[in-house]
């Protein structure tokens, strides 16, 4: 009987061995598909069965794309918008989130529990909703096709302020306290002792806010018309529709689109775990 | 602290409360008459507009074929990689690394191997042992759509899988020990422990995943430049880029961002009341 119930136990173990690691292969074919084909020559992909190892590494299918279509060399100019917008973004969140989130968790003010749920209430706006009323602000601003008009709408955001007071609140006041009165300046305490202890918090954020605007397509479809002020996203599907025969050198472009993410995520797989993760740990 | 909730009025509560003032009127982008107020007309008009309803139902289809499955195998997943004692880390990061690609690149990955001489083909024809059959991944009405969800599935599917985990974690193993102490099945664990204790993650990747799925716009973008039929994929989002871009009407696209807006706030309320409703205490 006893032995009967092991033998069963170890064949579900099995089975959920096999389950997952099924599901990782499955997970992670798509992947491996984008690198290998990238560097094949286009009637190579399509060839059934398709072949996971490719036979040489064909150049052409990363030189085509960096070159440009017009020899202009445009897909480097929308890179480097890509890093600008993202890294601009990603600094004034978490600045303009640390000092706000510090300032809701450590500091008595009239009105500190309006803001503070009127900040949570902004975070219900999905962004889908408001687009057109931001084009509406940019265009009347003449910043469309400019980094400014880019990067506005997404200074600061509602769940930066909330993941920085969540994380400040436990902070312990005695050390605020005895900076204060050994002559440390308000702007020097967070500088030298909150900004140095939420690294973690930090971190979370700083990837968040730069992944997510590399990610983002719609707002720049917005916003930008023209070539110089492209970034990553708009290139592909520019890219795709012109080049949609060129399967090998899509790959490619799609390859040089996600190094830098890859690169960061086996660097700091932990910081983006943790975003995720943040949410489950949101009470209250 | 002062330029943070200034910028917090002009990005967030204007947009909003202007959205819902523009719609209220005739608006077009090239016209140079004055925008005309014509009340809740551009309302009416959309919910009279077969090319609405279509989009509604468009973006439904596509959230609850994308939530349902993506609720079921991010908890499976997550309850799975927890019970084992090794390669937690390994599983975890491999099931989140689609997350890391961009969605672009995710739709132009896909777009590949849905090509009738495709990946996708191969895969399906082997298992279903039907060699030769083009699925009409990027062309059938049905097809379209199922391809759409795939996309999103592989995308989201890991990101989800953490959020469960980190669930688990907060429910401590002496419950479950005591339990199989006391003679329970790990099935009994999981059913009358486990599922219970994790609900308000449940909720909250429920409603998450569905408001994730309801803004689902870049497959659905790029999908149709590359050739798929518009109708079956034309969610609400890639609609509103459409009228306001392409047509000029921003004052009907603005009606349209309301509604998506009343339908996201809907559900969000659902989950407050719902968390609220069972906080659990150990």
């Amino acid at each position: 009987m006893k032995t009967k119930k092991r033998k069963q136990s170890i064949f579900i173990d099995i089975l959920i061995w096999a389950f997952l690691v099924v599901a990782a292969v499955m997970i992670l074919a798509p992947i491996l598909f984008m690198f290998t084909a990238s560097m094949m020559p286009a009637r190579e992909i399509l060839k059934m069965p398709y072949r996971w190892i490719p036979s040489g590494f064909e150049a052409e299918n990363f030189w085509i794309p960096i070159k440009g279509l017009n020899n202009d060399f445009i897909f480097l100019r929308n890179i480097l918008n890509s890093f600008i917008v993202s890294g601009a973004v990603a600094l004034t969140t978490v600045l303009l989130s640390a000092l706000t989130g510090y300032a809701l968790a450590k500091f008595r003010f009239r009105g500190k529990n309006i803001v503070f749920f009127s900040i949570m209430a902004t975070m219900m706006i999905p962004f889908e909703a408001i687009m057109v009323p931001l084009y509406l602000v940019i265009t009347n601003f003449h910043l469309q096709n400019s980094y400014a008009g880019l990067i506005l709408p997404f200074l600061v955001n509602a769940f930066g302020i909330f993941l920085m007071r969540q994380y400040l609140v436990p902070f312990p006041d005695e050390i605020i306290d005895a900076a204060r009165i050994d002559g440390a300046g308000e702007f020097q305490i967070f500088r030298r002792i909150i900004l140095p202890n939420s690294l973690p918090a930090v971190a979370t954020l700083a990837i968040l806010a730069f992944r997510t605007q590399w990610d983002n397509l719609l707002w720049p479809l917005l916003v930008v018309q023209s070539e110089e002020m492209k970034t990553i996203p708009l290139y592909i599907t520019k890219f795709t529709g012109e080049m949609s025969s060129n399967e090998g050198a899509m790959m490619a472009v799609a390859v040089i689109a996600s190094i830098p993410m890859l690169v960061l995520f086996f660097a700091m797989s932990r910081y983006f775990l943790s975003g995720a993760a943040v949410y489950s740990s949101r009470k209250g | 602290m002062t330029p943070a909730l200034l910028f917090f009025s002009i990005f967030s509560f204007y947009p909003i409360g202007n959205a819902f003032y523009t719609s209220l009127f005739r608006k077009n982008m090239l016209s140079l008459r004055p925008p005309k107020f014509i009340g809740f007309e551009n309302y009416t008009y959309l919910f009279g507009s077969p090319d609405f309803w279509n989009s509604l139902r468009a973006t439904l289809v596509f959230t609850v074929g994308t939530f349902v499955p993506i609720l079921l195998f991010s908890l499976l997943f997550a309850v799975f990689i927890q019970s084992r004692r090794r390669f937690q880390k390994f599983f975890q990061l491999a099931y989140y690394s689609p997350a890391v690609l961009s969605s672009v690149v995710a739709a132009a990955i896909w777009m590949i191997i849905f090509d009738p001489r495709g990946l996708a083909n191969q895969w399906v024809n082997g298992l279903a042992g039907t060699p030769g059959v083009d699925h009409q991944w990027l062309v059938d009405y049905h097809i379209a759509q199922i391809s759409t969800m795939v996309v999103y599935f592989w995308k989201y599917v890991g990101y989800f899988t953490i959020i469960f985990i980190a669930g688990l974690s907060t429910i401590p193993r002496t419950i479950s020990e005591a339990a199989t102490i006391d003679g329970a099945s790990p099935w009994q664990n999981f059913w009358f422990i486990t599922l219970p204790l994790l609900k308000p993650t449940t909720v909250l990747v429920s409603i998450m995943s569905m408001l994730q799925c309801l803004k689902t716009f870049s497959t659905q973008y790029l999908f149709t430049q590359g050739g798929a039929p518009k109708e079956p994929i034309n969610v609400i989002t890639l609609n509103i880029y459409d009228t306001a871009i392409r047509d000029h009407r921003i004052g009907r696209a603005s009606a349209m961002s309301i509604v998506l807006f009343g339908i996201m706030l809907l559900l969000t309320l659902v989950q407050f009341q719902l968390s609220k409703s069972d906080e659990v205490s150990y």
